[in-house]
């Protein structure tokens, strides 16, 4: 398998307005993928596409080879496509390990009726899964914070918690939208080493994130765009120094929220 | 012990000899606390866990009331036999009900249930096939028959009635320790993290819908006994408004708290009879105070189920 996700030539309107415009975009497994863009570029209008929120009016999205285009949101997850949110998407109420637990969902083999009768397949796959939370929250440095409602804990862990989830569900893609938002620089350089490791494990990572020093020594590649359209691609190294990069960057404000 | 397992094992303990301490009046009373209790449990699953506004749950304690009625009277079936059809009708109405709405935002489909709940009264006062007997519903319902025993007594019913709320309370248990389970509080927490785990939102719901509608059914056949007699306003949109009341007012997926507001709304009446005309105005008064005071019900569920050694370990119990 040479790409784990495929975008061909793929386009998104809204109401008339042009949201995406004829990107193409191919991940490699293990590969960490950054997209970067002004404010509004349509960089989470993209994630967006390839996790089935939105379906695009023109292109093709292959996962793993197979057309996932137009496929309802559960499906792609179920497939091996997981997502973290720029806003944070937790389940607040609920604690660190119930959180993680929810990326399991795709992995257990549980029936309608062991929600009633708890069978020994039943044990035998509840403890499988809590297993695998637990090996999760020690990789981020979260047992500590099992029995934690989310809504309780930092910025820093809630992006750690999000993560973990995403991976309990064991993806073949990862997608976060902006990780380092709001973290210091420490969380930063510990979320950093994170990722890192994910990406050796083999799973491709596609990347929206503002903080240019952490996509510039993280990525192995990275599409540039703006206003819908691919503006620049290649390796950090040549991307930061694309003059067509430096003038949408210096020509945009950077204060609006994206999206 | 747990505080949820710890309240649950005093109120089963209270309620198993409360019969032996009280006279015959207050045993009814009894019976319909147990009898409401579980209804307003398995619409906690439907609208506590899950999240759906069901705002026609009374349907569902009604086909349980009628499937049994119907069958004893109009077929001869033995009130045990009923049973398994008082369940499982109930659960598939509910999937072939509230498949083509399921997708819809909360409000729209409280409406739509609301609709369900008043077409259903309709077709109970309206005879439909001559099987649901009018208005004054259908009588002579026979006493239950359990290997030559007749169990007609009043305690014999309590006792049923509480076996089948214990049933009730173990298949929660049983529920929120399992996918299902968790998939319905994900679902609503948050529906768009939910399905972008993979968890596939109609289906659950729908579940739910089933599992709330099955257990319903199986009260609605208690209550059948109960009275030896069914009829339609006791399954009215205004029974559905009160199922729904319970489970906000006292706490959705909290175990006291669905106690707490079955024995509000339907055993504090009894306890204060000359207030009985205006129940309602009490009622009425009591859900705007505590949705403006505790916006999640007088006892709000607490989360944090997992597996001892995780507990363990996150109060440092591995060092």
């Amino acid at each position: 398998m040479k790409y784990v996700l495929e975008i061909e030539n793929v386009s998104k309107f809204f109401y008339g307005l042009t949201a995406i415009d004829d990107l193409t975009i191919r991940v490699k497994p293990g590969q960490i993928y950054g997209i970067i863009g002004p404010n509004g570029a349509g960089k989470t209008t993209l994630f967006n596409n390839v996790t089935g929120i939105y379906t695009p009016e023109k292109g093709t999205i292959k996962y793993k080879g197979v057309d996932i285009t137009g496929m309802a949101p559960h499906k792609i997850a179920q497939m091996g496509v997981l997502r973290t949110f720029q806003n944070i998407r937790l389940f607040k109420e609920m604690s660190v390990a119930e959180n993680i637990m929810a990326g399991y969902h795709t992995k257990s083999k549980q029936k309608w009726y062991h929600s009633i009768f708890h069978t020994p397949a039943y044990k035998k796959d509840e403890e499988a899964a809590w297993r695998k939370v637990e090996e999760l929250m020690d990789f981020f440095n979260l047992t500590r914070l099992a029995t934690t409602p989310t809504g309780d804990l930092s910025y820093g862990n809630q992006r750690k918690v999000e993560m973990a989830r995403a991976l309990a569900a064991n993806p073949e893609l990862l997608i976060l939208d902006e990780p380092a938002a709001g973290l210091n620089e420490n969380e930063t350089k510990e979320l950093t080493e994170i990722i890192r490791k994910i990406s050796e494990m083999g799973i491709g990572i596609m990347m929206i994130e503002h903080d240019m020093e952490m996509v510039m020594s993280l990525t192995d590649y990275i599409t540039v765009i703006n206003f819908g359209k691919e503006i620049s691609q290649g390796e950090p190294s040549f991307v930061q120094n694309d003059p067509r990069v430096i003038e949408a960057y210096i020509g945009s404000d950077d204060e609006d929220e994206d999206e | 012990m747990n505080k949820t397992s710890t309240i649950a094992a005093v109120f089963i303990a209270v309620m198993a000899v409360f019969p032996f301490l009280v006279d015959s009046a207050w045993l009814s009373i009894g019976i319909t606390f147990l009898v409401f209790a579980t209804v307003a449990f398995s619409q906690d699953i439907i609208l506590g866990r899950a999240g759906v506004f069901n705002m026609g749950h009374a349907i569902f304690f009604g086909m349980g009331a009628y499937t049994t009625a119907i069958l004893n009277v109009h077929f001869g079936l033995e009130i045990i036999e009923t049973l398994p059809f008082a369940i499982l009708f109930p659960a598939i109405i509910a999937i072939l009900l509230a498949g083509p709405i399921i997708h819809l935002r909360g409000d729209y489909l409280l409406v739509a249930t609301i609709g369900f709940n008043i077409i259903f009264e309709q077709v109970l006062k309206n005879d439909v096939f001559g099987l649901t007997g009018g208005p004054n519903g259908i009588f002579g319902i026979d006493v239950v028959r359990v290997f030559g025993y007749e169990l007609w007594s009043d305690t014999a019913i309590y006792y049923m009635a509480f076996g089948l709320l214990i049933i009730t309370l173990l298949i929660i248990r049983n529920l929120d320790r399992s996918k299902y389970g968790r998939a319905l509080y994900y679902i609503n927490k948050d529906e768009i993290a939910a399905k972008s785990m993979g968890i596939n939102i109609p289906y659950y719901k729908l579940f739910a819908f089933a599992l709330g509608a099955a257990i319903a059914g199986a009260a609605g056949s208690v209550f059948a006994i109960q009275y030896s007699a069914v009829s339609p306003e006791s399954f009215s949109f205004m029974q559905s408004v009160m199922f729904f009341a319970i489970v906000l007012v006292g706490g959705s997926a909290s175990l006291p708290g669905v106690l707490i507001g079955t024995f509000v709304m339907f055993v504090l009446p009894e306890l204060f009879t000359e207030f009985k005309e205006s129940r309602y105005l009490i009622f009425g008064a009591a859900m705007v105070l505590v949705m403006v005071l505790r916006p999640n019900g007088v006892w709000p569920a607490k989360f944090g189920i997992m597996p001892k050694f995780l507990k363990k370990k996150a109060d440092g119990g591995d060092k």
